[in-house]
């Protein structure tokens, strides 16, 4: 039997949806304009874009885009963040190019990456991957240097060498905060793919919803971005899911990373 | 840090950024990329120069910081003002934390859209789409650094004979400033990149905008010049809130 509280707080975040669409729907009827369609208006509009074949392959092959870009990132950047955390000289070769990287806005790098590399999928998931990788990095680099010396000295004297080292004690005592930055680096990647999009006008979920906002076609350009944010609030609910599932012997200190943004 | 570990290491940070440099040179020097695609880093940095000291891009410096500051202050007032609510007050607690927990793993940029319908081309759906990603950083690290004040703080000064009233302005926010300047921090960045962003997308005037501007004439050098400038302007105001933060912060212990 769950208890009426346990019950509200697991209701909570929908009633929060339920909340804001109440809150769109009134003030559309409100203000009354052609360009701010009510809620039921932009829910309505949903059904017909996802059931055109052509957006929802645009919207499908933006999504595989991403989940590449991920992947890579996470491939790339854990052990790097994970060997930063350990040794000082390579944080010290890595932290300040870091630093310097860390303020370009990676989707800007777009029209250079494009005339780089062409318009093609690679230009993007290069984009994505490198939107996703300085979280990443930076997560592990603190999870890593967090380890606990004692544990890593019983490791080597009971004889595992130093890569066996940071695989078997390093990786699963940082795990927990990797998996947080995995979690910011997700809700980047979602962002750095749409604003990739927006400004390459090419093809994908920002392509749409951008070409429905010039043919003023506003109830696809409200639905659109209903479907990106439930994207985001789907990918970061299920990843939490997993989170919780893999370290379950850690809960985090924060409910939300500081740094989504 | 001694001296002689920190001069190492600002020597070893030092090599990656100076190899970038000289592999980009390469890259041009050797013919593996054509100047047209990959300006050779001379070129870029003395075009850098010309442009800050040209009065056209310094109004479209001026407008982009114009921009990133109106939108990067309303998330600080917001941010704080709601986060020390929430985590004050159980009732406001109840309806914020949902809320919050909904919008915040949202993609901001896909809002952007329906700020233009709503409030025109102008500065303001910029300003609020930087508000809107700045906010949620402040907001958080308003919020866990408030109601992480250690309960014995509070009944000290209660016990001290502060006012009830008070607790928030004298003992809450206080012991919450190096939380929510850290959330600051996160935010200008993101402000950075999103003003940025937005300029990109759409816009008149703006750093971005001469970045869209070179890349529709294929101007490869005045790409590269906004993008440094916008990573300059990043470092520049997150050194200058470590300054403020180191001000501010100069009777805490280390954290």
């Amino acid at each position: 039997m769950i208890s009426w509280r346990a019950l509200l707080s697991h209701l909570a975040p929908l009633l929060a949806c339920i909340g804001l669409f109440a809150i769109w729907q009134v003030a559309a009827l409100i203000l009354d304009t052609d360009s701010f369609p009510t809620a039921l208006d932009a829910l309505r509009a949903i059904p017909a874009i996802l059931g055109d074949k052509e957006s929802l392959i645009n919207i499908l092959a933006s999504l595989r885009r991403m989940a590449v870009g991920f992947g890579l990132a996470l491939l790339l950047s854990i052990p790097l963040g994970l060997m930063m955390g350990r040794n000082r000289f390579i944080a010290a070769f890595f932290n300040p190019l870091l630093m310097v990287i860390y303020p370009v806005p990676k989707a800007a790098l777009m029209p250079i990456i494009m005339l780089w590399l062409g318009v093609g999928d690679i230009a993007k998931t290069l984009v994505i991957f490198l939107g996703v990788s300085l979280p990443v990095i930076y997560h592990s680099f603190q999870g890593a240097k967090a380890v606990e010396e004692k544990m890593l000295w019983s490791g080597a004297a009971m004889g595992l060498s130093a890569p066996q080292r940071l695989l078997r004690i390093v990786l699963p005592a940082a795990l927990p905060e990797i998996l947080t930055g995995c979690r910011t680096g997700l809700v980047l990647a979602l962002i750095t793919m749409i604003t990739s999009e927006m400004i390459a006008r090419q093809s994908g979920a920002g392509n749409i919803l951008f070409n429905a906002l010039d043919m003023g076609q506003y109830d696809t350009v409200y639905a659109m971005i209903i479907i990106i944010g439930a994207m985001g609030i789907g990918l970061d609910a299920a990843f939490e899911n997993l989170r919780r599932r893999l370290v379950r012997w850690s809960e985090p200190v924060f409910e939300l990373p500081l740094s989504f943004a | 840090m001694n001296p002689r570990r920190l001069a190492t290491d600002v020597m070893l940070g030092g090599v990656p950024i100076a190899l970038s440099i000289a592999l980009w040179q390469a890259l041009d020097s050797f013919g593996y990329a054509p100047a047209t695609l990959l300006p050779p880093p001379g070129r870029v940095f003395v075009r850098l120069a010309q442009q800050l000291l040209s009065s056209g891009y310094q109004q479209d410096i001026a407008a982009t910081l114009l921009r990133l500051f109106a939108g990067f202050a309303i998330a600080v007032v917001l941010g704080i003002a709601i986060g020390l609510t929430a985590a004050v007050h159980p009732a406001v607690n109840a309806v914020v934390r949902p809320i919050v927990r909904v919008l915040a793993p949202l993609p901001k940029v896909a809002l952007y859209p329906a700020l233009l319908l709503l409030f025109g081309f102008n500065h303001e759906s910029k300003i609020l789409l930087v508000a809107a990603d700045a906010l949620f950083p402040i907001l958080l690290s308003t919020y866990y650094g408030a109601s992480m004040v250690e309960q014995k703080l509070i009944w000290s000064a209660l016990a001290a004979g502060t006012p009830r009233g008070q607790i928030l302005f004298k003992v809450v926010l206080p012991a919450a400033v190096p939380s929510i300047l850290t959330g600051c921090r996160i935010g200008l960045v993101i402000s950075c990149i999103v003003v940025f962003l937005a300029e990109m997308i759409t816009s008149t005037d703006g750093l971005g905008h001469v970045l869209v501007t070179a890349a529709r004439t294929f101007q490869a050098v005045d790409m590269f010049v906004p993008l440094i400038t916008i990573s300059l302007l990043g470092l520049i105001l997150s050194g200058l809130l470590q300054g403020l933060r180191s001000y501010l912060l100069r009777g805490f212990p280390e954290v």
